[in-house]
């Protein structure tokens, strides 16, 4: 039999049984919708993630903090406060400036502040003290400013807001501008002391839209580093970010273990590339227990085949007799049944890609309005959006994988199909 | 008279759950080339064995049984799927493909020994005007009748120009009446067209169509006759 020939037989045998063909293909779609939507929106997921990542902590900076003991993971290096006691000071730029392949480096400290009043409200918020100048040169992209100026050098009063301080809702309706006044007010528990700082805006930063490790953020205080030193009564810092002469591995590398060494091995280093690199590796993860479970529901759907197949061999037990006392190769009676498992896998798995695609927006569109919704909550989220990504991998995939699971589990009533005697074919009743 | 069809001692053993059922006691015939062979005989005679062994459906499991001078026993699988599209079936029960209509199911054995679209269309065609169904082709089994249906399927076993056909029965599903037409065709189509034919039947009126009669009784030839 041609191979058009064997496609159309099959063909004609599915359409008999539009109704439990089509129930089949739905175990199948709905297996490939799954898997589809579940992958297009981690990945989705991942490249905001990732983008806003870069835009936040650009790839030629490293991030050093005390404690670790060369500790490669995120929480190690962000918690900050070694078991050792150790503590990064200010001052300890001036060490890291001095080594090979250090452009320039900047001092952070940040606390949460118990409250920043500005334009009559009053609130929680973050206040970052920070070398300006050093600050601009690293984040030049994102520490710009919309509305006055970053004064360089700084006076003391001078205070520079993220978009959503003076802009909660990001919609224009803006509660205080550049000059207006700004206080904040910080409690010293261990020294049970109320400390504040008065000032004004100087300058509202561009809207970023995205968070970072140590970069500027929509809802960040920044106020000059001696102010920071002064107001929280310390000479630590949280952090220092360094801006490298190069965003090559080797200078990245190379740069790291010299600052750990500088520090005897007190200090965390972080990069750009590593973090990313992490979070690829955490989605790779959640990715594979995704799909996981969404090929669970594959492989359930493939059990369906097999079992309709089944049905359908006894069924057409006197067909197949038929078609082998005309002379029908044992080969071919397995390719017809084989062939409807293709049919209905490919038709299943176009429509399950198309299907798992809608779902993934619409899930991407709940969660954009479900952020609109939430208000001020977004701003912690960052106004993130999720645009779903099919990759060729993801559809490519699906599909061979629809196809594959179909045929796998046709396979053994196919063979079955083909191994029967025409004559006792015949026969069955 | 050239030789077709030669059965040497031919035994066919079946297990009937466990015990050993001889169908085919050593049986000895030859069908020559535009032969018409009736094989009568009471149910369990052995007879249909014998065909489906003729038609390659079947091994026998012992002796020789030669389709134009080969043994059919040293063939293997791929070998009788090839010869039985050179083999022309007839069923006592149509055996039709249901959801195809009559030029389909003709179609479906020229499909089957590879034979392109449009030449089977033509054949098809052909074939269902020789057997009388010229304004029936593209109605389904279910619409036409037992002797109708019959037609088709002997338009079928034409269709890969058989060796030989080979009919179970060929008339025990339809009345009496239409079972002479067909009978008429099959004579026509075996004295007109040169087709051997090989048939099936308890009938010994049917079987006095024939050219020639054998008897089987218990798994043996008994009775030779030539009409």
């Amino acid at each position: 039999m041609r191979a058009r020939d064997v496609l159309s037989y099959s063909f004609s045998a599915i359409k008999l049984r539009k109704l439990r063909a089509g129930l089949t293909t739905l175990g199948v779609v709905i297996g490939i919708a799954a898997i589809v939507a579940l992958l297009s929106i981690s990945q989705g997921l991942q490249s905001t993630i990732t983008a806003q990542l870069e835009r936040g902590f650009a790839t030629d900076t490293l991030i050093v903090t005390a404690g670790g003991g060369g500790g490669f993971g995120m929480g190690g290096g962000l918690g900050g406060g070694g078991d050792s006691g150790f503590q990064l000071l200010v001052s300890d730029t001036q060490t890291i400036n001095g080594l090979p392949n250090v452009d320039s480096s900047v001092a952070i400290i940040q606390r949460v502040v118990n409250n920043v009043s500005v334009g009559g409200t009053n609130k929680t918020g973050t206040v970052t003290g920070v070398d300006f100048a050093g600050y601009l040169d690293i984040y030049g992209d994102t520490f710009k400013a919309s509305n006055g100026t970053i004064p360089i050098p700084p006076a003391n009063d001078s205070i520079v807001v993220g978009k959503r301080v003076v802009d909660p809702r990001l919609n224009g309706t803006t509660i205080a501008g550049v000059n207006d006044p700004i206080g904040l007010t910080w409690i010293n528990a261990r020294a049970n002391a109320t400390i504040t700082l008065s000032g004004h805006i100087t300058a509202v930063l561009n809207e970023i839209g995205s968070f970072g490790v140590g970069g500027p953020s929509d809802s960040g205080v920044y106020i000059p580093i001696a102010q920071a030193q002064i107001l929280f009564e310390t000479n630590e810092c949280d952090m220092i970010i360094v801006k490298l002469k190069s965003s090559d591995q080797v200078v990245i590398d190379n740069a790291s273990s010299a600052i750990k060494n500088a520090f005897y091995g007190e200090v965390s280093v972080i990069s750009a590339t590593a973090v990313l690199g992490i979070i690829s590796s955490i989605f790779s993860v959640i990715e594979l227990f995704l799909g996981g479970i969404a090929a669970i529901s594959l492989v359930v759907a493939g059990i369906g085949i097999m079992n309709i197949m089944i049905v359908s061999l006894m069924e057409r037990t006197r067909e197949i007799g038929i078609l082998k006392a005309l002379g029908t190769k044992s080969r071919t009676v397995l390719l017809i049944f084989l062939s409807e498992a293709v049919i209905i896998g490919v038709i299943g798995g176009a429509i399950g890609i198309g299907l798992g695609w809608v779902l993934a927006n619409v899930v991407a569109i709940v969660f954009r309005g479900g952020g609109a919704f939430m208000g001020n909550q977004a701003a912690v989220n960052g106004g993130m959006t999720i645009t779903p990504i099919l990759t060729p991998t993801v559809f490519l995939g699906a599909m061979a994988f629809g196809i594959g699971v179909s045929v796998i589990f046709a396979l053994y009533p196919a063979w079955r199909a083909s191994k029967l005697k025409p004559v006792d074919a015949l026969r069955y009743e | 008279m050239e030789t077709i069809v030669e059965a040497i001692e031919l035994k066919k053993t079946y297990l009937l759950g466990k015990v050993p059922v001889n169908a085919l006691n050593g049986v000895n015939l030859k069908v020559d080339r535009g032969d018409f062979l009736a094989i009568l005989g009471p149910s369990g005679s052995g007879k249909s064995t014998l065909l489906n062994l003729i038609g390659a459906l079947d091994k026998p499991t012992r002796g020789r049984l030669m389709i134009e001078g080969i043994d059919i026993s040293t063939l293997n699988d791929n070998q009788l799927t090839d010869l039985r599209r050179r083999v022309g079936f007839v069923f006592q029960f149509f055996n039709l493909i249901p959801r195809f209509t009559a030029r389909q199911n003709v179609e479906l054995s020229m499909s089957i020994a590879d034979v392109g679209k449009s030449e089977r269309i033509k054949r098809a065609d052909t074939l269902l005007e020789t057997v009388g169904l010229k304004d029936r082709m593209s109605h389904k089994p279910a619409e036409l009748s037992g002797g109708e249906q019959q037609r088709v399927a002997i338009a079928r076993a034409l269709a890969n120009d058989p060796k030989f056909l080979l009919m179970d029965e060929p008339t025990g599903n339809i009345d009496s009446k239409t079972a002479m037409e067909i009978m008429g065709l099959i004579k026509g189509l075996n004295e007109g067209n040169g087709v051997t034919v090989i048939m099936v039947t308890h009938d010994q009126r049917l079987a006095s169509q024939s050219k020639k009669t054998v008897m089987m009784l218990d798994g043996s030839i008994v009775q030779e006759t030539v009409n």
